[in-house]
């Protein structure tokens, strides 16, 4: 709450903002380059065409996240962001029932009790939940990954809204991505944001080798920046998602090409989807 | 939301809307997210009846977090499988069509889309007894069709049904119906829990979907039940003519074309079909469905139907294959049969299936 800074903060609030949050950095090694990733305060982008895992991949990491410690799980809590009514709770459920060691109907209730689910229609409903969710933040000492999917989700439709200005076009998304660089690093969060690859492959070398400032042996990554530049710069990992051509087994392989992009570290790395989630090879 | 009027909050008065249209701010966006003590200097109002307008609009404009555990128990009791009717594509979709999901179905012309469309409407409406929404921009449907389709599932069971057809239903079409054989009959009150809007361009078709939010809200009763599925064959007629050009406003349509798919099929748990054709990619020549990228994240599911190609292929079978499904494994492919669904064979294998 800007206005509201010279409110005092309560002796609890403080220890909230501060201490309570605990480290995210074994959530998935597989998906960083950089050991001990992530820390808290670090944003990260999940990119990719349909169907190459992305949804995927937060199930398996919300699904490490509430877990109890003695199934392997971390034991905090998450908030997902629905744009698009995209998620699917049974999903989520048979990811924990196949994870867990006996799965039954309370244990699955627990665990689901740690995980918050927010529907937006519009980048203005999104603005606004946002501002009514730092009170969610202050109160839960344990909530500590913060899942957007998919943050793109309403970009035709603010172009349409915005008329000739790209700025207008922009002008909710940039102030969204404001706000929640600002509630990561103030409460100490973890925030996964998806976005879709829904403009074709520019088909001009030079604009792509520009977009794209990496070396990359022979990764051919299909990134064409859309959303907004106060979006583009905070992010610190960017991970693409592909279609694995797997030609010899029948099983459907998907890679990703995580990048660090301060320290410039490259990996990739492949998986594929079973009944439990996401399995990397 | 929107613009900052007197009715929204009992603390917001005119003039305070006055003041702050003076500085700039004109919506509820727009005081939401200013600074208010800046605010209240300025405009010489009292800090704290800004921050209690504040915290009520954030009230009633944010979405509100659902606990998991809580959504569970609400999906486990209101999500509905319905069958299709067709009991290899069943198969391929996990036992047919989830409630608050939307499927589609792709393929190349005269490859079964609207026979499919056809056949879940009647399965629906006959042997789950439910309302369906028949949104037709091709004008391929017709009734003697579907109660085809209807009258040959009847001829198995025409022993243990009772015939649900209405006196004094106004369908002036069936009024000649009286006194016919009993199949018939059956078939006539499925048909009646099958509404047609015929729509050529898209917003006739958002138009409609307003209409089904408006008789569901005020609960309209009618003899026909709750409105369970929402067929639209097909979405690419009305959007394709809009795609192409310079500008975006032919997909920002689409996108609440889509938007409206979506709410509808998880706030109301109706489930959602529609039909979309294919283009061919520029490289490679393989065939993907249209609408383009944006359009492939919309539906859950999505399935491919081509005609089984080689000499000595029966005429009406097709293969459908799963391209994306959230909880089965891509690939999976099935063959059907699209001339006879309905009939006694197929109706054998229905009956399996059914219990």
């Amino acid at each position: 709450m800007s206005g509201d800074f010279r409110r005092a903060e309560s002796g609890t609030e403080l220890l909230a903002r501060l201490e309570g949050r605990s480290s995210l950095k074994d959530i998935e090694p597989f998906l960083f380059a950089d050991e001990g990733s992530p820390i808290h305060g670090d944003i990260l982008e999940f990119h990719g065409p349909e169907g190459t895992g992305k949804t995927e991949m937060l199930y398996h990491l919300t699904a490490r996240c509430i877990l109890p410690k003695s199934e392997g799980g971390l034991e905090v809590e998450v908030l997902f962001i629905d744009t698009d009514y995209h998620f699917d709770m049974l999903r989520l459920v048979t990811i924990l029932e196949h994870r867990l060691s006996q799965s039954t109907e309370d244990i699955i209730k627990h665990c689901l009790g740690r995980f918050f689910l927010v529907n937006c229609s519009s980048s203005n409903q999104l603005l606004i939940t946002l501002y009514s969710l730092e009170t969610m933040f202050c109160s839960h000492p344990s909530l500590c990954l913060f899942i957007l999917d998919s943050l793109s989700a309403f970009y035709w439709i603010d172009r349409g809204n915005g008329g000739e200005s790209v700025n207008l076009q922009e002008v909710t998304l940039k102030k969204c991505s404001k706000f929640m660089e600002k509630l990561v690093k103030e409460y100490h969060l973890v925030l996964f944001a998806t976005t879709q690859t829904i403009m074709q492959k520019s088909s001009n070398s030079t604009e792509r080798s520009s977009s794209l400032k990496l070396s990359c042996e022979e990764v051919d990554i299909d990134y064409r920046p859309y959303l907004c530049k106060s979006w583009q710069q905070m992010v610190n990992h960017r991970i693409f998602f592909s279609r694995h051509d797997n030609s010899g087994s029948s099983n459907q392989m998907f890679s990703i090409v995580s990048c660090h992009l301060k320290s410039n570290n490259i990996i990739k790395r492949l998986f594929s989807i079973r009944e439990n989630g996401v399995h990397f090879c | 939301m929107g613009v900052l009027r007197v009715g929204l909050c009992p603390a917001l008065t005119q003039e305070m809307i006055q003041l702050l249209r003076g500085i700039g701010i004109k919506t509820v966006v727009d005081l939401v997210s200013a600074d208010l003590e800046e605010v209240s200097r300025k405009c010489s109002l009292s800090y704290k009846a800004l921050v209690a307008v504040r915290r009520v609009l954030l009230v009633q404009f944010s979405s509100f977090p659902f606990n998991g555990a809580d959504l569970y128990e609400e999906l486990k009791t209101s999500t509905a499988i319905l069958a299709t009717g067709i009991a290899s594509l069943d198969k391929l979709l996990d036992s047919g069509l989830y409630t608050g999901e939307v499927t589609e179905i792709t393929g190349p012309p005269a490859s079964g889309k609207t026979q499919v469309c056809l056949c879940t409407a009647a399965s629906v409406a006959y042997s789950l007894g439910q309302s369906v929404l028949y949104i037709d921009s091709t004008g391929g449907l017709t009734a003697s069709r579907l109660l085809q389709l209807l009258q040959a599932r009847t001829e198995d069971e025409e022993e243990q049904k009772v015939f649900r057809v209405l006196p004094g239903d106004p369908k002036p079409c069936f009024q000649g119906l009286v006194g016919l054989s009993l199949p018939l009959l059956i078939g006539a009150g499925a048909l009646q829990r099958i509404h047609v809007v015929r729509v050529f361009d898209i917003f006739q078709m958002l138009d409609a979907f307003q209409d089904l939010r408006g008789s569901i809200s005020q609960q309209a009763t009618n003899a026909s039940g709750p409105v369970k599925i929402v067929v639209v064959d097909s979405v690419s007629a009305v959007v394709s003519p809009l795609l192409g050009g310079q500008h975006s406003e032919g997909l920002a349509l689409m996108m609440q074309l889509a938007r409206e798919l979506k709410t509808l099929a998880r706030e109301l748990g109706i489930a959602v079909l529609v039909t979309n054709h294919v283009t061919r990619e520029r490289e490679s020549g393989k065939l993907r469905p249209a609408l383009g990228r944006s359009w492939s994240f919309v539906p859950s599911t999505r399935v491919f139907l081509e005609a089984r190609e080689g000499p000595g292929a029966p005429a009406g079978c097709r293969v459908a294959s799963l391209t994306k499904s959230p909880r089965q494994p891509t690939g999976i492919q099935e063959v059907m049969e699209i001339g006879s669904c309905g009939t006694p064979e197929q109706n054998s294998s229905l009956e399996g299936s059914k219990s």
